[in-house]
């Protein structure tokens, strides 16, 4: 007997979705270059937002969604291997997955933020570092999409594991937010969200990529850092 | 006999090898030079006609694209990139990748039109459209990237 439990919370199936956007038009952006350059500095930026809001909503947000449901701790992974595990959000396995690319998209839109292309790109927090390191940053930015890559590949290949060997559809649940879940388990469903938490995790999210590209967050640290504010650099190096 | 003539053919083999140490890091150190005198430009294009359309000055830009067609016009690519090249260090050691020598050809070909955009932008610079100077180093920009795709080592 099973019965539909609400699992995943709204904000949650609506960032996932706009993450795979934000990724994949990044990726693109990326490679096409040029003209595209730009772009790909705007879906940077989202991929930061969705980011900050998640790592919040991780600690704020409704049951499943919270790091304490499904951190992948040592007993977990154990009763996860020897089929003992049971719940309702993420199994342990696919928790260290969601980690694992929550990890790396950290990474690649922390060193977007100082790389530079060498031609007309520089991210916004660029002029805060010397140009050597900048390199290097933005050869590892490159480095880590090879990684990227690689779990993004494991996560599509896992959902269609579940989906033909285990006879279990992962989609479907991130779009309705409703799984299909043995009686016993159904107390798990979630809470309506709420308003408040909500609130401040997209206030937070929005405010850093907004003080990211607006420049009062370059030009608050500068000064501390002892380097000239982005502004200032632009036109003394024309 | 034979040894005079051996002591004499190393002698040789040593200035040559001399002359042309001093020539690869020549060769290094002027496209290092170029590269950097084409990043002040394409910055100054950036900035202008992309980044902040309100420091537009067309005479400014117009000079950068003249400056950029110079550069790529000058024979950077057929002059600079002898054998022996990716070793060597100009004014840092080269970033060319060891394997730019077995894939001249399609550098070759992404010189040619780096080139051609580069001359276009000369001509749209000089209309002093700040829209369609964006597109058109948006076009010169993505055939720096194909270049440094192919055969530039990543720090």
């Amino acid at each position: 007997m099973k019965i539909e439990t609400h699992v995943w919370d709204w904000p949650l199936r609506l960032f996932h979705w706009l993450l795979v956007v934000a990724v994949v038009s990044a990726y693109a952006s990326g490679r096409a270059g040029g003209e595209w350059t730009d772009w790909h500095g705007h879906f940077g930026s989202l991929v930061l937002g969705l980011l900050v809001f998640r790592l919040l909503w991780g600690f704020v947000g409704s049951r499943h969604a919270r790091f304490v449901d499904f951190f992948p701790t040592l007993p977990r992974l154990i009763a996860y291997f020897k089929g003992r595990w049971q719940g309702a959000g993420h199994n342990p396995a696919g928790a260290l997955a969601v980690l694992a690319l929550l990890g790396t998209l950290a990474a690649l839109a922390g060193t977007g933020l100082f790389a530079n292309d060498d031609i007309a790109f520089e991210g916004p927090l660029f002029h805060l570092i010397d140009k050597d390191l900048s390199d290097k940053l933005s050869g590892w930015h490159i480095r880590i999409v090879n990684l990227l890559m690689g779990l993004v590949g494991l996560h599509l290949a896992a959902i269609a594991f579940y989906q033909r060997v285990k006879k279990n559809n992962l989609i479907l649940p991130m779009l309705t937010g409703k799984k299909q879940l043995p009686a016993a388990l159904a107390p798990r469903t979630v809470q309506p969200v709420r308003f408040l938490p909500l609130a401040l995790s997209l206030l937070v999210a929005a405010s850093t990529v907004w003080s990211v590209w607006g420049g009062s967050f370059v030009d608050y640290l500068a000064p501390l850092a002892g380097v000239q504010t982005a502004s200032a650099d632009a036109e003394t190096s024309n | 006999m034979k040894k005079t003539q051996l002591a004499i053919a190393l002698a040789l083999g040593a200035v040559t090898a001399i002359a042309a140490a001093g020539d690869i890091e020549d060769q290094i150190r002027f496209r290092q030079s170029a590269y950097s005198f084409l990043g002040w430009n394409t910055a100054k294009i950036k900035a202008q006609a992309s980044d902040h359309p309100d420091t537009f000055n067309k005479d400014e830009v117009a000079a950068a694209a003249n400056a950029i067609a110079g550069v790529a016009n000058s024979g950077v690519f057929e002059k600079l990139y002898g054998p022996g090249t990716d070793k060597g260090i100009g004014w840092k050691p080269s970033r060319l990748k060891p394997e730019f020598f077995e894939k001249q050809d399609e550098a070759k070909e992404i010189n040619a039109t780096f080139i051609k955009e580069a001359n276009e932008l000369q001509k749209v610079a000089a209309g002093g459209d700040p829209a369609a100077i964006k597109a058109q180093f948006g076009k010169l920009a993505a055939t720096c990237k194909g270049c440094h795709d192919l055969i530039r080592i990543r720090e």
